[in-house]
């Protein structure tokens, strides 16, 4: 899968922000590491309170070891060395001189080994008892944990609409006594925001139990600062840069890139502030490469909006959409209402800011019912302007992925473009399918 | 199993009360509805708890994916196909949307949305803590602004407390069945008209319990079922009986997770002077075996199954009783702990058979082979 090199060996920010993603988490398996701060799973982008808590938040595949070549170790040292930028621009050099394909070899690790170790969690999922029925993703969480409990010092449950999930949550009982659990309520009514601001407030009393932290309201606004930074350039690349006729690297590598911001966007890389640095040199680069027209024409491919991802998905498919002569896009977070800000203010209170941030996701952004959700979906593809919207019907999940009827027919009365479904139960099965699936709704475009 | 005669009765009974001027409200949700509020509004509760079967489940999938569990994509298919003998599906005035499960949400959501019913919500909070019951209260008092919207007139604290001790008599009366020496199908029927008609089952003519020992339960394989409930048509239980079994004891909603849920005299007589939401608040809490909060589910599942079976040792003189966990294919209540359900159940040594199951016709014969293999262990 050659088709990235190029374009990612000079984003220093992304070789950065990946390097992060698979290496920094394996480090927290030796306890010394965590320089006696402790170590909480979370899940979905809810890593704000463990941030303020002093203590580090972990998406727990980032504790596993990856198989990843060595010459991305090497550019970490190196990086030490002398920098970041010093050995991106090193490496466009060498580039020129890659009879070894060295390079091909990193970027390709990158992603596959992200995605192999996925389907192996899965696997441990399934040998762990989690049946078959239940979704991508929470069979490869619980084999995670199956995998990794023994490193974490706790786990932070946000309950969500899904009762699958929940269910998940519980079961993590089986690896650990430590479940923190926040509770959102499912609508707002009444004094359902105050009721809401409580159950942060417990969650944060038990943080800082667990911790031995205080966590105080600056804390949590330093937070809430540097996360709402994250989210505004993370808005900016899906909905200006997405939107530009000219990409900073090919589309493939685009889709990529938003890949790979929305799974580490759920732990920040275990670390935020680091996290937002990379974030804003990324968009840094993109914007100066489109400026100097360094990247890819891209005014003639239609714009695929494809959802939901997150509980699993076929990441080959922005390679095929590529190839078929598209741009697939992913914007999930967004859909779901977790790149809105949180409030800041001098003199309000940031622990029910944070309450209004989970309760306006759970009833506008994921709603309370397929309804809202759907509203959702419509709202962000019209927002982002896409040409075409791809719905992943992920199997065995009865919650986000199985609202296509109902989508269906609001995209065929509000938008007016063309939308398929795709089926999905693990990556790299029925690639075929897929393709032949792609193929047919891409033909709509011609 | 019920016959096609009560479907008829049924029929007249929610006919004549709709004569009466009272609304139908129906709805999936396994428990939590505060079923107390609509009868005091003067309205009928129609609990829907109807099996399914292939063609069912087919017609359910044209509105949600085929990995759904087979009850919602049945009790859709059964808006959608309106066998002859459901036709009182047609008198439904209301449908609550509730939160029992996410199928129960979506597959809610789709009755009202593609078979024209007017819709109520009424979520609950999946956290059994202090604020989870401050929800629950608000979520009352808007469900039964609601009610009162519909009726168009208030509902009186006092409609609502009568309405609290009818049903809680009810409750206790058909728990008493628990016991009887009368077969566990038998004791399913009764169940599941009581749930239909509600406290007014109590009332009707042909509802007795033949408490004379139709079966001498030592002489059977006893087992207690559990998980998920059997739902009216399923013939779950008849094959169990066919095998050689007796379920000796319903630990399902549709059974005595619902009707044990009741209050003491003497704590609602002293309740009765507050406001009737601090009851219906307490209820929820109380309802600690629902399979719908978390995070102590497993634990509290575990614990009743050791405390039915001690009693029944006790009470019965029986030794050995298996456990039956059934789990309607892709339940997210019921399946992800089946596993460390049986884990921790087997290290108590008790005979547990997980089975896992659709509405299908061809998982029959598998059925019948793996439970009968079960009862021969026991
Ligand atoms: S919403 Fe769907 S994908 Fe997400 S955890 Fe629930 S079942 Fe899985
Ligand atoms: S059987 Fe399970 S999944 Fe189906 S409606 Fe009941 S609780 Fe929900």
């Amino acid at each position: 899968m050659s088709l990235m090199t190029d374009d990612v060996i000079n984003f220093t920010s992304m070789l950065r922000m990946s390097y992060d993603f698979l290496h920094s988490g394996r480090k927290f398996n030796i306890k010394s590491n965590r320089k006696g701060k402790k170590l909480i799973s979370v899940v979905f982008p809810f890593s704000d309170l463990v941030f303020a808590a002093k203590a580090i938040p972990i998406f727990p595949i980032r504790l596993e070891k990856f198989k990843v070549n060595t010459y991305l170790e090497a550019l970490n040292s190196a990086s030490g060395l002398f920098g970041w930028k010093a050995v991106s621009n090193f490496l466009g050099f060498i580039r020129k001189f890659d009879f070894l394909k060295v390079f091909d070899g990193i970027i390709d690790d990158v992603i596959n080994s992200l995605n192999y170790k996925y389907n192996n969690m899965y696997d441990l999922g399934i040998e762990e008892g989690v049946s078959n029925d239940f979704c991508y993703g929470i069979k490869a969480l619980y084999g995670m944990h199956s995998s990794r409990h023994n490193n974490l010092d706790a786990n932070l449950n946000v309950i969500i609409r899904c009762s699958a999930f929940n269910k998940y949550y519980e079961s993590l009982k089986r690896f650990s006594d430590n479940l923190i659990w926040l509770d959102i309520p499912p609508r707002n009514i009444g004094n359902a925001l105050e009721i809401c601001t409580g159950n942060v407030k417990e969650t944060i009393s038990q943080l800082e139990k667990l911790t031995g932290n205080s966590i105080t309201d600056n804390d949590l606004r330093k937070q809430f600062r540097i996360s709402n930074e994250c989210r505004e350039l993370y808005k900016e690349i899906i909905y200006e840069i997405s939107n530009s006729n000219f990409y900073p690297c090919n589309p493939a590598t685009f889709s990529e890139i938003l890949a790979l911001l929305s799974i580490s966007f759920q732990d920040f890389n275990s670390n935020a502030e680091t996290y937002l640095k990379n974030f804003r040199n990324l968009v840094k680069e993109m914007k100066e490469r489109i400026r100097k027209k360094i990247g890819m024409d891209v005014s003639n491919r239609p714009r695929i909006l494809l959802t939901p991802r997150f509980g699993g998905w076929e990441p080959e498919s922005h390679n095929l959409i590529y190839k078929m002569g598209g741009r697939l896009l992913y914007a999930d977070w967004e859909i779901l209402g977790a790149l809105e800000n949180i409030e800041v203010y001098a003199y309000s209170d940031p622990i029910e800011a944070y309450a209004k941030f989970l309760m306006d996701i759970t009833t506008k952004g994921v709603g309370c019912d397929n309804n809202a959700l759907t509203d959702s979906y419509i709202r962000v593809a019209r927002k982002m302007d896409v040409d075409g919207l791809i719905f992943i019907e992920l199997f065995g999940c009865h919650s986000i992925s199985n609202c296509y009827t109902m989508l269906r027919q609001k995209v065929r009365k509000e938008l007016e473009i063309p939308t398929t479904a795709l089926t999905f139960n693990k990556i790299g099965e029925n690639i075929e399918q897929v393709k032949t699936r792609l193929g047919a709704f891409m033909e709509m475009f011609n | 199993m019920v016959d096609l005669e009560f479907f008829l009765e049924y029929y007249e009974f929610l006919k004549q009360e709709k004569e009466k001027g009272k609304k139908i409200i129906a709805y999936m949700s396994h428990d939590n509805i505060p079923e107390e509020l609509i009868d005091a509004a003067g309205f009928i509760p129609l609990r829907l708890i109807f099996s399914g079967n292939d063609e069912l489940m087919d017609k359910g999938a044209d509105y949600l994916p085929t990995s759904t569990c087979s009850f919602a994509l049945s009790t859709i298919g059964l808006f959608s196909v309106k066998p002859n003998k459901y036709r009182f599906l047609d008198l439904i005035d209301y449908f609550i949307v509730s939160n029992h499960c996410v199928s129960d949400i979506c597959s809610s959501e789709i009755i009202c949305k593609y078979f024209d019913i007017p819709r109520i919500d009424f979520y609950v909070p999946y956290i059994l803590s202090e604020n989870g019951l401050k929800y629950y209260r608000i979520e009352l008092i808007e469900f039964k602004k609601k009610l009162e919207e519909i009726r168009g007139s208030s509902i009186s604290n006092e409609d609502i407390i009568n309405s609290i001790e009818k049903y809680n008599r009810f409750r206790r009366n058909i728990s008493k069945i628990k016991y009887y020496d009368i077969s566990g199908s038998d004791k399913l029927e009764l169940y599941q008209k009581a749930l239909l008609y509600g406290p007014k089952i109590l009332e009707l003519r042909n509802f007795n319990v033949n408490n004379a020992g139709q079966i001498n339960i030592n002489n059977k394989k006893n087992v207690i079922l559990t998980g998920c409930s059997i739902f009216l048509g399923d013939d779950l239980i008849e094959i169990i009986e066919k095998g050689g079994g007796n379920v000796i004891f319903l630990d399902t909603w549709v059974g005595d997770v619902y009707f044990s849920q009741t209050l003491e005299d003497n704590w609602l007589d002293q309740q009765k002077k507050n406001n009737p939401f601090d009851i219906l608040t307490e209820m929820f809490k109380r309802n600690t075996y629902t399979d719908h909060v978390v995070p102590n589910f497993i634990e509290y599942k575990i614990k009743k199954i050791v405390s039915i079976i001690n009693n029944l040792k006790e009470k019965l003189g029986i030794s050995n009783i298996g456990v039956i966990n059934h789990i309607i294919k892709f339940c997210d209540h019921m399946s992800l702990p089946r596993e460390q359900l049986k884990e921790k159940l087997q290290a108590k040594n008790y005979f547990v058979l997980n089975i896992e199951r659709d509405y299908s016709r061809a998982s029959h014969g598998q059925l019948s082979t793996r439970i009968e293999a079960f009862l021969e262990m026991i």
